[in-house]
């Protein structure tokens, strides 16, 4: 699966890093909201549940999984 | 008239009729603005120019026009310059009066005490609320819910931003301060908020002594810096600017005002309308209870992660957003020229999207006055807009939706609601700034068996 994100929809909200550390960071940034940052743009299979969970719970909905 | 020869070539926004001299559309427009968008919109379509005392606003209307009002950033649709009434209730140097960078690094320090670890707090906090709230309601009993869930809200909120000492204190003297700043915001307070009015020298009054009381907390919390709080305040404290400084006493109480305002209202009416619908549609009441009960099956507690499941409840909740969207309109000022499919929308102008206007657009919403949970969403993004969307989408939606199904979680599980009144006197109330319903709104309450 390949990550994608609309980072001009993400507030920094961080519910992605809670649920898949591995997958996603959230930075400071100069201005505005912190960022989301996706650390793996393909993650291995083994961490599907979390990065369904960080897309499906992300408040601004930023995070879609295109499959392969 | 000097035209520019950008006027000469693209053509304008066309009309709404019935416009009066001076007032403009002034009048049509504040008895009941969400029909009067509707109006324009089916008049005009996409764009829709009217007129409110003088300044010229263009409503845009779809999903493509609302996109690009939402996407469009704040150094060409400005919403600090819509917002300026705002300014004496939020304080000097607060959000819309800072200059764009420090606006910036506030509305992120904002968002801050939003995160996923404060969540967790306000989860708590807002239970054990609701739990206090509904402890001495007896079997059965009749209550005013408008004027109950803006009490209950206003616990949440101050609990939540300033903790729990505050909030087991929250004196008469903080509602009354916190009265007088909302009487600020009133309509003609967008006119002009500086004008000489009883309404708005006590809201100057409210602000000084408000800003009094936060700092009193804020230099007794620095005193004692290794306590942990867990709340929006202690956020707030530890937020700074580019260069490292910190924010001034009164920009934090600025930010406190701030986040109550956009929550308060908007959470108290949605709750309201929530339990009317509820009782309105016992069958949709019985599914939900269903999931609940399936949710909380093996423990009882309601934790952020338990609320993240409900599908059926969210259906519901988001069907109620649909039709009765808090914030009906949403307004930026024009600072550069914009080009909309070969129109002009002109630097000073005011554009505007309407929430209640788009949830009501049958191409999107089939027979769209009916209340059904079930419906199909739509795929675009920007035809349902209760909180708004873009960059700058209600940065507030998570911890509202969060309250809102806690409230649910251990209400309906425990009573069943019924209307008092006649089922057509619970209505929208269409002329306040932020849509709820026309109070009292009583509902008769029963224990389940
Ligand atoms: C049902 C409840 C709510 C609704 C319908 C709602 C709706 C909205 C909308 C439509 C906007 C965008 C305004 C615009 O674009 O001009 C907004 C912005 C905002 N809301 Fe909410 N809101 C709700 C609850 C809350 C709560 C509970 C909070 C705080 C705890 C909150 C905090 C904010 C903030 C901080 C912004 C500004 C975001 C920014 O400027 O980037 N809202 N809200």
């Amino acid at each position: 699966m390949k990550i994608k994100v609309d980072i001009d929809l993400c507030q920094g909200h961080s519910v992605c890093l809670a649920e898949a550390p591995e997958v996603f960071d959230v930075v400071e940034v100069d201005d505005g909201y912190p960022l989301v940052k996706v650390l793996q743009g393909n993650p291995p299979e083994a961490l599907r549940a979390k990065v369904e969970r960080a897309a499906k719970y992300c408040p601004n909905r930023v995070i879609t999984i295109i499959e392969d | 008239m000097n035209e520019t020869s950008a006027q000469r070539d693209k053509k304008l926004p066309p009309k709404v009729s019935g416009a009066k001299a001076d007032m403009g559309h002034m009048e049509e427009f504040s008895a009941n603005f969400g029909r009067f968008m509707m109006r324009a919109n089916a008049e005009c379509g996409e764009l829709a120019e009217f007129n409110m005392a003088g300044q010229e606003t263009v409503l845009m209307s779809g999903p493509e026009a609302q996109e690009a009002f939402l996407k469009t950033l704040d150094n060409k649709l400005s919403r600090a310059a819509s917002y300026q009434a705002t300014v004496p209730v939020f304080g000097k140097g607060v959000i819309f009066d800072a200059p764009p960078e420090r606006m910036k690094a506030q509305l992120k320090i904002q968002v801050n005490a939003l995160r996923y670890q404060n969540m967790k707090n306000y989860t708590a906090v807002i239970n054990q609320e609701v739990e206090d709230w509904v402890a001495d309601w007896g079997d059965e009993g009749e209550l005013d819910f408008l004027d109950e869930f803006i009490q209950l809200t206003l616990h949440t909120a101050t609990h939540c931003l300033l903790g729990a000492d505050f909030r087991n204190q929250l004196t008469d003297e903080f509602k009354s301060l916190y009265h007088d700043l909302e009487a600020g915001l009133q309509a003609i307070a967008f006119v002009d908020p500086y004008m000489q009015q009883p309404v708005f020298e006590a809201r100057d009054k409210a602000l000084i002594r408000l800003q009094e009381l936060i700092s009193e907390i804020i230099t007794e919390r620095r005193k004692n810096s290794d306590k942990e709080y867990g709340d929006a305040l202690e956020t707030f404290m530890a937020g700074s600017y580019s260069d490292g400084s910190l924010l001034s006493d009164n920009e934090i109480t600025g930010l406190v005002i701030a986040t109550m305002f956009a929550g308060h209202h908007t959470s108290s009416g949605t709750a309201t309308w929530i339990l009317t619908e509820l009782a309105r549609h016992p069958n949709y009441s019985d599914e939900i209870v269903t999931e609940l009960q399936t949710v909380f099956k093996d423990d009882g507690t309601i934790t952020l992660e338990s609320l993240r499941e409900m599908p059926k409840l969210e259906a519901f909740i988001e069907e109620v957003l649909r039709l009765h969207p808090p914030l009906v309109l949403l307004m930026r000022k024009v600072m550069e020229d914009i080009d909309f499919k070969g129109t002009l929308i002109e630097t000073g102008k005011t554009v505007a999207i309407s929430t209640y206007g788009s949830h009501r657009n049958p191409d999107y919403f089939p027979d769209p006055e009916t209340f059904n949970p079930a419906r199909d969403k739509p795929d675009n993004l920007y035809a349902f807009i209760p909180f708004g969307g873009g960059p700058h989408k209600c940065a507030g939606n998570a911890f509202a939706l969060m309250q809102l199904k806690a409230i649910i979680s251990v209400l309906l599980p425990r009573y069943t609601f019924e209307l008092v009144d006649p089922p057509e006197t619970y209505q929208d109330d269409m002329s306040a700034m932020v849509l709820k319903p026309t109070g009292p709104c009583r509902l008769r309450y029963k224990k389940r068996q």
